[in-house]
């Protein structure tokens, strides 16, 4: 059991890529908001309001359907569930109050390593840190179940295993390391 | 018009509103007290932290809950006197008792699993807290579910009555041209939260129940994929309907500062349905992470969580946004707060429907994103609305509005603090620090620094807002028993609170006599086979098989209940008077029958013929009791208890065993 040590949190690709798309939506929200506010001192007819107001609501409407819509599809296509694909190392993953065991501790760099995470008590979160401190995804480790992640690990080192399901007092002492050889 | 209120419902709008604030109000000195603790600014060992965690996230949510309940409640008794003021009272009793025994299992009990009570986490304590303080977490979180599932059958009950049933009283009626008048927006809101408020009870008590009987009785074993789904149906459907509540009280508040009147529209009532939908199917994604999860499940839930954003966004935010404009709006404290309120929860609405994405949700799953999209909607959201309810109540009761520096000062604080800490809490979860950590990873401690800045300027405008209501407060109490309507918010031209009342309530059985009685008598017999031998003698040899012939024995009373109780000389004598007795019985009986389902009291009777015979008879008159107990309660409501009931039985049955 370690704490998160020397490991350096850094964001990911992707996380920058959402954080980027919602501070767009927030700052689209917020203009809107304000707008709005400095709108409502104005005196206009509501029939007037609302003539433009139920024109506008139909792209308003389209916009959302097509925007939601088109990302709910393409999300289907980078889900992280496991298919049929060929993997070069399987490792079993056990969480318990507050460890994990995992067999084998060590996996060659470039392996498509197929992780059959279960828990032997309560549920916990396999999450996976890469060497460069980012958070690469989770699984849940669940009594009972077997939840299977399968992941490319290319980058050489030392990945850190915490846990992110809340499992009680040391749930926040819940991490292991995990080695990637070159 | 300025809805009239009565004295009744002033009492419910001060007992809910203010009470729901008073526990908003300690929960975030708790939570501010944790954010400090993250960022190494003061020390709180790991064992209070989680304590706190727990009641932290439980106090809100019975705060939010009670608050928005009452401000609902207020508005929609304008127009549908039948909503009876004692089982409002019932229902905030059993909420103030839920939270005290919540407070007891914390507090004294040490009880750290969480709100969510996520099985098998309340057995496996490491120490920290014993089985006594789990059953007292968990029943205090049943009454909480209680007092709402109260609230919830009796405003289905009095709208549906109010509005011609169920069609009638969510617009459906009218959307099909067959009533000339459509029920106001406060009605339909009202109606499909109740609807989704008995579901979300009766999955909430059956997994409650189930943990209930393992604590008793530890030869009961339950699937962890089970409990999952349970908890997570029961705790996404409550909080999000909090905010559902909240929208039916600012269709009435908004146009009182707006000078227009929200009417109800096709899209109104088209959106209404949709999200009884979406709220119903979405919960799944908070199992995204559980890949043997059914894929199904998980697909449903991906567009129902997209989906939900679509009603909210084009009907209700909308709607209110075409309000104010042009308006000449009158800016209050009260009118700035519900106008902010909005943006909380459009914000904080995409804040989730991105994390509802399954490849986002794999990297941002229980990071810090995850509480900070639900405080973008809760706090900034439903926060502000609590505080716009009161400040509302004050606003007619002291005759005057709030002074102009806190109405300019205060909700730029609540602003910059809420979203400074919020956002602080967007980056931290990108960058991978997991949620529910007392202790968070090296090098991260500036990011809680800084939202615990930003969150102590949150709480100068609340407490800023707080000295204001006090001050309004002792102003109302000198005018108490004058006039109390003031002259403060605007008249909406055109509008009649009475004219939206449709006629005057009229309880309906839930089976008339002729086709339909033939029809539950008949479905009665049929799930009598489950007495056969060969069934019964199959069912012997699997724990979950015989809970499902539970069930159907349970469902064979309920329907005999019904056909009984539905017969005209029984219903007319009972049915008005006796709605209280059976109210308490709908709600007590199936939870009498899940407990009932343990081996430590069947495993004994197992070899007696005559024993066994009586336990799965008495079985069959739990069920008899509830359908009494449903039929009095009238048509809609009685069906929709009745059903949620057989419900809870069959939802039992896959999920528990041992034995």
């Amino acid at each position: 059991m370690l704490a998160m040590g020397s490991m350096e949190l850094n964001f990911g690709e992707f996380q920058i890529v959402v954080m980027i798309v919602f501070a767009v939506i927030v700052i689209f929200l917020g203009a809107i908001f304000v707008l709005v506010a400095i709108q409502a001192r104005r005196n206009v007819e509501f029939e007037i309001v609302t003539n433009t107001g139920y024109r506008l609501r139909r792209y308003w409407i389209t916009f959302l359907v097509l925007l939601l819509g088109s990302s709910v599809v393409f999300s289907l296509f980078f889900t992280p569930y496991p298919g049929s694909a060929h993997t070069t190392a399987t490792v079993r993953v056990s969480g318990g109050l507050f460890y994990w065991s995992m067999s084998p501790q060590k996996v060659p760099a470039g392996s498509d390593v197929h992780f059959d995470v279960t828990s032997v008590d309560v549920n916990h979160g396999f999450g996976i840190y890469d060497p460069d401190g980012v958070l690469l995804g989770s699984v849940q480790a669940m009594p009972g179940y077997h939840n299977n992640l399968d992941l490319t690990l290319d980058k050489p080192g030392t990945y850190l295993i915490s846990c992110l399901e809340y499992c009680g007092f040391k749930h926040d002492k819940m991490v292991r390391k995990f080695e990637v050889s070159s | 018009m300025v809805p009239q209120t009565s004295g009744q419902q002033r009492t419910v709008g001060w007992l809910f509103g203010v009470t729901g604030l008073a526990l908003f109000t300690l929960m975030a000195l708790l939570g501010v007290a944790m954010r400090l603790e993250q960022g190494d600014l003061i020390s709180i060992s790991p064992e209070w932290f989680y304590r706190l965690m727990t009641l932290h996230a439980a106090g809100m949510l019975a705060g939010a809950l009670a608050s928005m309940m009452g401000g609902l409640w207020l508005v929609v008794r304008s127009v549908v006197p039948s909503l009876n003021f004692g089982r409002a009272i019932a229902s905030f009793a059993a909420i103030v008792t839920g939270v005290v025994l919540v407070l007891v299992a914390v507090l004294i009990g040490g009880f750290a699993a969480g709100w969510t009570f996520l099985y098998p986490l309340p057995f496996h304590s490491s120490g920290m807290w014993s089985t006594w303080s789990t059953v007292t977490f968990l029943v205090g979180m049943a009454l909480v579910g209680v007092g709402f599932v109260i609230y919830c059958i009796d405003v289905l009950k009095a709208t549906t009555e109010t509005y011609g049933g169920l069609g009638g009283a969510l617009g459906v009626t009218w959307l099909r041209g067959r009533a000339p008048i459509p029920p106001p927006p406060q009605v339909i809101a009202a109606t499909a939260v109740s609807l989704q408020g008995i579901i979300a009870g009766a999955v909430g008590t059956t997994i409650i129940v189930a943990l209930l009987d393992h604590a008793i009785d530890g030869q009961v074993t339950i699937d962890a994929l089970w409990a999952k789904n349970l908890t997570y149906f029961f705790g996404h459907t409550i909080a999000n309907l909090i905010i559902y509540l909240a929208a039916g009280m600012v269709y009435v508040l908004l146009p009182l500062y707006a000078g227009r009147q929200w009417k109800t529209s096709k899209p109104l009532v088209i959106g209404w349905l949709g999200t009884i939908t979406f709220v119903l199917t979405a919960y799944s994604h908070h199992l995204y992470m559980d890949f043997v999860q059914p894929g199904a499940a998980q697909l449903v839930s991906l567009v129902a969580s997209s989906a939900a954003a679509i009603p909210v966004a084009v009907v209700t935010i909308y709607t209110g946004m075409m309000l104010v404009w042009g308006s000449r709006y009158r800016w209050t404290l009260t009118s700035v707060l519900l106008y902010l309120g909005f943006a909380g929860w459009a914000i904080g609405g995409m804040g989730a429907v991105i994390d509802s994405l399954i490849p986002v949700n794999f990297r941002l799953h229980n990071t810090l994103w995850v509480p900070a999209h639900f405080h973008n909607y809760l706090m900034m959201g439903i926060g502000l609305w609590m505080l716009a309810f009161v400040s509302y109540m004050l606003e007619r009761a002291s005759g005057r509005t709030a002074r102009k520096r806190v109405t300019l000062l205060a909700p730029v604080a609540l602003i910059v603090g809420g979203y400074g800490f919020i956002f602080s809490w967007y980056v931290s979860g990108a960058l991978g620090i997991p949620r529910r950590w007392a202790v968070h990873p090296p090098g991260t401690q500036d990011y809680s620094i800084v939202a615990s800045i930003f969150a102590i300027v949150f709480l100068l405008g609340f407490f800023a807002v707080l000295a204001e209501f006090i001050s309004m407060g002792r102003q109302a109490w000198r005018r108490r028993g004058l006039a109390t309507t003031p002259s403060a918010p605007p008249q909406i031209a055109g509008a009649s609170p009475e004219a939206d009342i449709a006629s005057s309530p009229s309880p309906q059985p839930m089976v008339k006599a002729g086709f339909g009685l033939i029809t539950i008598v008949a479905m009665a017999v049929a799930a009598m086979f489950v007495f056969f031998p060969p069934i019964s003698d199959a069912s012997e040899l699997n724990v979950k098989y015989h809970h499902l012939v539970h069930a159907f024995q349970f469902f064979t009373g309920a329907m005999l209940g019904v056909a009984a109780a539905s017969s005209p000389s029984f219903f007319n004598r009972f049915a008005p008077r006796w709605t209280n007795a059976a109210l308490a019985i709908v709600i007590v009986v199936p939870v009498a029958m899940l407990l009932y389902m343990i081996p430590a009291i069947y495993s004994g009777l197992v070899d007696n013929d005559f024993l066994h015979a009586s336990y799965h008879l008495f079985v069959v008159f739990l069920g008899l009791l509830t359908g009494l107990g449903a039929a009095l309660l009238g048509r809609v409501a009685g069906w929709t208890i009745l059903a949620t009931a057989v419900g809870m039985a069959l939802m039992f049955a896959p999920g528990v065993s041992g034995g």
